[in-house]
């Protein structure tokens, strides 16, 4: 038996190999998405772009708009004369956040102790208009009680209040690759290991080579095996490039066990795998597989928290990553990775990796017999 | 020629047919990605689940910690005693934050106005911990605010300081779907259909059906325009699919005109033909040409602006994302429908596009029928 798997190993590394364009593509594909994820996918907003309209010109509204430029949040660069110049501005789209200083500024708050700025902000990206929002609040009210303490003759220091010393665990500096790797390693597995299982099998299917694998004595088992192996391999490949490039390039320390993430790798790709053979057993194109592939992955990248929070999400759709198998495999990576937990704390997402592992891998193995026969 | 590019598209239309799971996947995918990234791709994070050690136990611990529930940022779900066990809840998850208050904070704010406490946030999600972290010392400022204001009989709130009057323009609300259902039609024009178009051609390639098309009088620009026809036909549905839906389901509004929004995204079908006929010339299987569109599509995602700013790249990738479509797109589709900008203010980027739309339909037609 062993035998013939190996021959369905070799064969389908023949196939792989004769097309070295997509090999190179497997290869490149994960360093690339490190590299975009790494560098591109930052959340930190600071250097807003901000312009300015100063109808006051006096020192206290310099010195606001110091303020707000020493809070790194707002890179305040250019100044204007009208608002409709503000306006036309932001609509253009080069400036996300507007200051105005109304005229009577430094007047008001010299006589009244009061004053009051508008701060108008482009809402349409979501992320940066809420740090803008907080932050327009946040030096205001740092300069309100700068100011107050001034009035009753304290300094800074010695007026009263709660100190927060923040610790922050697991990424002090709130890097986001540190985040984005964990999360890429449990991607990749899942991506690549369903998307050429299937298209592996499919292949076979529409170009009627099936048929002559299946007179031959092969059992079904078997041909699985063969065909899946390569890619598990090429899985495995992928998953030691993106550590390595994560932990020697972008400094991603690795706190828990390697072995372990290994061992929890492994049982997780009984599910992607799985997937894969389920998707070969519905399509009868490539075309069509390639399309169900994304339309399993699709929701999995979403709701696996790998990009975006669980706990925003609406109740329904927490509920629903509850069944998203990538979920499970996201926090282990993360786990073992940031935290250097270990089975103990991670031994809930590990009994829900096999669950689903034997569940769809069985499924997948049960209707493609069924197909062959 | 008319006739023949008819001819061709009638064809293309029975594959299309034929397959009717893949033509409804092809329906239903824009659906899911709208539910997915309407609802889903949010960052704003509110009622974090918090664990408190409180060794003080004393009416101001109890104030503070009242103070950070009544801020919505943090959701209060565990009171430990020990930091050990702080530290678990942290560990596996349950806790996102913890708010740790020293014995001897509230003797301390008695006697000298002031005290400390430490805040433990869980970094590895970077987008959620700095939401937190902000939020971890705007409640202590305010709660510094009303002690002052105690203490001095002072009223800073209404008084002295500096009021903010924040406008938000465009989407007053900070709503996600507002922000990432543009971003899906933008994708939508410049993805499927690229993927489309490229697999289409590949697929005769595959089959060696493409010689027999070789062979008939068909120029190879019929061959082209008519094959992808049906794809721009596809793309222009769902198009309209998540307009209506956003607009409808979502509420996203649409402040400028669609008509506009429809002939620019009509240019940008142009540039993915063009892109996905480069692809075709270059794949010689479905399978390369899924992964050659899927490489291309990566850096146009990311480097496009669609998730996040642009601005928080690194300089080298900025130069970068101009090479690419889709961040000129994503301005367009945005300015549209949520600023309501028209050509006046968008015409670099329209500019901009139509230069693509050139150069790629261009070199693809080209190398297509050097090919040939």
């Amino acid at each position: 038996m062993s035998s013939r798997i190996l021959y369905v190993i070799y064969k389908e590394f023949i196939h792989i190999v004769r097309d070295p364009r997509t090999l190179g593509v497997m290869f490149i594909t994960p360093i690339m998405q490190l590299l975009l994820l790494g560098y591109a996918m930052t959340t930190d907003v600071d250097h807003i772009p901000t312009v300015v309209l100063d109808q006051d010109l006096t020192s206290q509204s310099r010195d606001l708009i110091e303020a707000y430029q020493a809070s790194t949040y707002f890179d305040i660069t250019t100044h204007t004369s009208s608002e409709q110049e503000l306006r036309r501005l932001i609509d253009k789209g080069g400036f996300r956040a507007g200051l105005i200083m109304p005229s009577g500024y430094g007047h008001d708050l010299e006589k009244l102790q009061g004053a009051s700025v508008s701060f108008v902000i482009d809402g349409s990206d979501p992320t940066v208009a809420r740090t803008a929002f907080a932050a327009a609040q946040t030096v205001a009210q740092a300069q309100s009680l700068e100011l107050a303490g001034e009035r009753i003759g304290l300094t800074l220091e010695t007026l009263p209040g709660v100190e927060v010393h923040t610790r922050v665990w697991y990424n002090p500096e709130m890097k986001s690759v540190n985040f984005m790797i964990p999360g890429l390693v449990a991607m990749i597995l899942q991506f690549l290991t369903t998307l050429f299982t299937s298209l592996a099998i499919v292949r076979e299917r529409e170009q009627g080579t099936i048929e002559q694998l299946m007179v031959t004595p092969i059992t079904p088992p078997e041909l699985i095996l063969g065909k899946v192996v390569p890619y598990v391999a090429i899985a495995f490949f992928n998953l030691a490039e993106i550590l390595i490039i994560g932990v020697f390039w972008f400094g991603v320390p690795i706190r828990g066990s390697i072995t372990l993430l290994l061992a929890i790798s492994t049982l997780f790709l009984l599910t992607t795998l799985g997937l894969g053979i389920l998707i070969s057993t519905i399509a009868r194109t490539q075309q069509e597989a390639m399309y169900l592939s994304f339309f399993t992955l699709l929701p999995s990248i979403f709701l696996s928290g790998f990009l975006f929070p669980v706990e925003a999400m609406p109740r329904a759709l927490q509920l629903a990553s509850d069944v998203i198998p990538l979920r499970y495999m996201s926090a282990v990576a993360s786990g073992i990775i940031l935290k250097g937990v270990g089975l103990r704390v991670l031994i809930g997402e590990v009994v829900t990796i096999a669950l689903f592992g034997a569940i769809i891998f069985g499924v997948a193995v049960r209707r493609f017999r069924k197909r062959l026969e | 020629m008319f006739r023949r590019t008819l001819a061709i598209t009638r064809k293309e239309i029975i594959h299309i047919i034929r397959d009717p799971r893949t033509l409804s996947i092809m329906f239903l995918m824009p659906v899911i990605q709208l539910i997915l990234l309407g609802y889903a791709a949010t960052t704003d994070v509110e009622h974090l689940p918090t664990a408190v050690l409180d060794q003080d136990q004393s009416l101001q611990s109890r104030e503070l910690v009242e103070a950070y529930r009544a801020s919505n940022y943090f959701d209060i779900q565990f009171y430990v005693s020990t930091e050990g066990e702080l530290g678990r809840l942290i560990d596996d998850g349950q806790a996102k934050a913890g708010i740790l208050v020293p014995s001897g904070y509230g003797r301390d704010l008695a006697k000298d106005n002031q005290a400390s406490i430490a805040f433990v946030i869980d970094g590895s999600m970077p987008a959620v911990a700095t939401t937190a972290f902000s939020a971890a010392q705007t409640v202590a400022q305010a709660q510094s605010t009303v002690l002052i204001e105690r203490l001095y009989h002072i009223d800073t709130g209404q008084q002295a300081g500096i009021g903010v009057h924040p406008r938000v323009w465009y989407n007053p609300d900070m709503k996600s779907a507002n922000f990432m259902i543009p971003g899906l039609i933008a994708m939508i024009l410049q993805v499927q259909s690229t993927l489309m178009t490229a697999l289409s051609i590949a697929r005769e390639k595959e089959q060696g059906t493409i010689e027999q098309l070789i062979v008939t009088p068909l120029r190879s620009l019929e061959l082209i325009l008519g094959k992808v026809f049906p794809y721009v036909a596809i793309s222009l549905f769902n198009l309209m699919e998540v307009l209506t839906i956003g607009v409808l389901w979502f509420g996203v509004p649409i402040h400028g005109n669609v008509l506009l929004l429809l002939a620019l995204g009509v240019l940008a079908l142009l540039v993915s033909l063009g892109i996905g006929l480069l692809g075709s010339t270059v794949a010689q299987t479905q399978q390369e040409a899924i992964f050659l569109i899927f490489f291309l599509m990566l850096p146009f995602i990311f480097l496009s602006g669609f998730f996040y700013p642009l601005e928080a790249t690194p300089r080298v990738l900025q130069w970068i994302s101009y090479l690419i479509p889709l961040r000129y797109l994503l301005v367009i589709v945005r300015g549209i429908i949520l600023k309501g900008a028209g050509l006046p203010i968008l015409w670099e980027q329209v500019l901009a596009l139509g230069v693509f739309a050139v150069a790629m339909l261009g070199l693809g037609a080209s190398r297509f029928r050097k090919r040939l």
